[in-house]
């Protein structure tokens, strides 16, 4: 059993780690980093937009992106990936590739997430914040760069590190159009040896755990950090304290 | 805006003009007219609910009016104007809350220092050194380096007034300072702000504490339901109120 497992490690860890490159396009885990690397790194600037949006004062920002969002929230991620799939190439008559379409509604879909908390973040801070901010001079991004969003964002990253988690894990809906990444690979793997899904199955299952837990780690080790240097009376918030908001926001 | 307030080089630092405000249809501020003169310190005081803290909000446009005008320093603050230069008047207007809305991210020489360098472009250094003085001043020098979960509410309030003083204003607004406070710490606050109207500060505070009126006010503005009913230097508000509301509001502060 265990001699299976080694087998398959030694024979198949190139192609698992970087698919068929460099004769074909990179796949493999490394594929799986980068796709999840960027679109943590866009849905997270896109979800303070999102947010920000739905709580500006200009119904022209506000009702698209409320919309936007209610949808986005509403359909499973399965819907919006085939959907992508199938309209941007019609809309931008351009053969995309499968990697980027998958990147795009990603980004889309954990942005629409994660906004929701920002904006629970920001509502949730109170008037106090900002109105200290005004009257000191800031003009409205200045208060929300300086002041608001500093506060929101540290509450936030609980939640925050939970949907990077499921961000992460969702690259593997990407195998339905085709993105190479390690979900790809294995599957592959599979089919040249076809009597052993178990234990390939359980080897793709083992990376995604580690990958998810460092994740998990890091985030909790930086924000512990944050609250060491602010330790006090009323600011030492440890992840339990500030869990409720992520409970509080996930109804939303 | 029908009545012009502008105007340039006024005498006064302050000045409420045919102001009225509404929340919906019920009208919170009615036709307030009134002056703060350069240097000189103002109460405002009246009952629970009687617009004070809309009113002295209205100063700084944190609140809104629906008629009337307020020039600052001759300049009409709620005259249609860009974002940016309403922020340049409210860097130039000191605003203590109630609730003290210190910045508790930041540490507290930070929280003094920082709008100075993002909103003036104080250079950081220059911006610490002098934030550094300014606690020194309110006797909070060795906490520079706290949160401001760290401090009791007299010293966060202390701070407050200190990051104020930061943008150099010209004019300080107190809603309430000392409200929030337990009993022993508002003497602390009380004597950072004596200390600044005897330096010539141009005040207007909202408070309760008729010791500090008496003291240090030059006049005293008795508001209730909207209006200003009384504005009178403190020895004549106390000794006799004209108004019969006053008189009554002055006799259950004394009970
Ligand atoms: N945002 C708002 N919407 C509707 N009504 C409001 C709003 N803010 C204040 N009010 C009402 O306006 C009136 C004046 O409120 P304000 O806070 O100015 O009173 P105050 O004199 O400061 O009272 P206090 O001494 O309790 O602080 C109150 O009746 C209050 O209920
Ligand atoms: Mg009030």
């Amino acid at each position: 059993m265990i001699q299976d497992f080694i087998t398959i490690i030694q024979d198949y860890w190139l192609l698992l780690l970087i698919g068929q490159y460099p004769n074909g396009p990179l796949g493999g885990l490394a594929n799986t980093l980068i796709l999840s690397a960027l679109a943590i790194a866009f849905a997270f600037p896109v979800s303070i937009l999102m947010a920000l949006a739905r709580l500006s004062k200009w119904w022209f920002l506000r009702w698209p992106m409320t919309a936007l969002v209610y949808v986005t929230r509403g359909v499973p991620l399965l819907m919006l990936i085939l959907w992508c799939y199938f309209v941007i190439p019609l809309w931008t008559g351009a053969d995309v590739p499968s990697f980027l379409i998958m990147l795009v509604t990603l980004v889309i879909y954990q942005g629409a997430f994660l906004s929701e908390v920002v904006r629970a973040g920001i509502v949730s801070l109170g008037q106090g914040q900002m109105d200290a901010a005004r009257a000191l001079g800031h003009g409205y991004m200045g208060a929300m760069r300086f002041v608001i969003l500093p506060q929101a964002l540290y509450n936030m990253i609980p939640s925050m590190i939970s949907t990077f988690v499921s961000t992460i894990k969702d690259t593997t809906l990407g195998y339905v159009i085709n993105v190479p990444d390690l979900t790809f690979a294995a599957s592959q793997v599979n089919n040249q040896l076809l009597t052993q899904p178990f234990q390939v199955f359980l080897i793709l299952a083992v990376v995604y755990y580690i990958l998810c837990w460092s994740l998990t780690y890091v985030a909790n080790s930086v924000e512990r950090r944050i609250a060491r240097r602010r330790a006090g009376p009323r600011n030492a918030r440890l992840p339990a304290e500030a869990a409720p908001l992520k409970t509080i926001t996930e109804q939303l | 805006m029908s009545t012009s307030v502008s105007e340039p080089q006024a005498a006064q630092a302050i000045r409420i003009a045919d102001v009225c405000k509404n929340y919906g249809d019920y009208q919170v501020l009615k036709n307030i007219n009134a002056e703060v003169a350069r240097g000189e310190v103002v109460v405002i005081c009246g009952p629970s609910g009687s617009g004070k803290s809309t009113l002295i909000r209205t100063v700084n446009r944190l609140e809104e009016i629906n008629s009337g005008g307020i020039s600052f320093e001759g300049q009409d603050i709620h005259a249609p104007m860009r974002a940016s230069e309403l922020n340049k008047l409210r860097s130039r207007i000191g605003f203590v809350f109630q609730s003290f809305n210190l910045f508790p991210h930041l540490s507290v020489v930070e929280n003094v220092s920082m709008s100075p360098i993002r909103v003036k472009g104080v250079p950081p250094a220059a911006a610490h050194d002098k934030a550094l003085k300014l606690l020194d001043r309110v006797g909070l020098a060795d906490k520079a380096n706290s949160y401001p979960g760290q401090l009791s509410g007299g010293q966060q309030q202390r701070v407050a007034i200190a990051r104020a003083l930061a943008m150099e204003p010209p004019v300080m607004l107190f809603d309430e300072p000392t409200s929030a406070l337990d009993p022993e710490m508002v003497g602390e606050v009380l004597s950072v702000m004596k200390s600044l109207a005897a330096e010539g500060m141009t005040m207007l505070c909202v408070t309760h504490e008729m010791g500090f009126a008496r003291d240090v006010a030059d006049r005293i503005w008795f508001i209730d339901a909207g209006e200003i009913l009384e504005t009178a230097p403190p020895e004549d508000f106390f000794k006799n109120p004209r108004h019969p509301r006053a008189q009554r509001f002055l006799a259950d502060l004394r009970h």
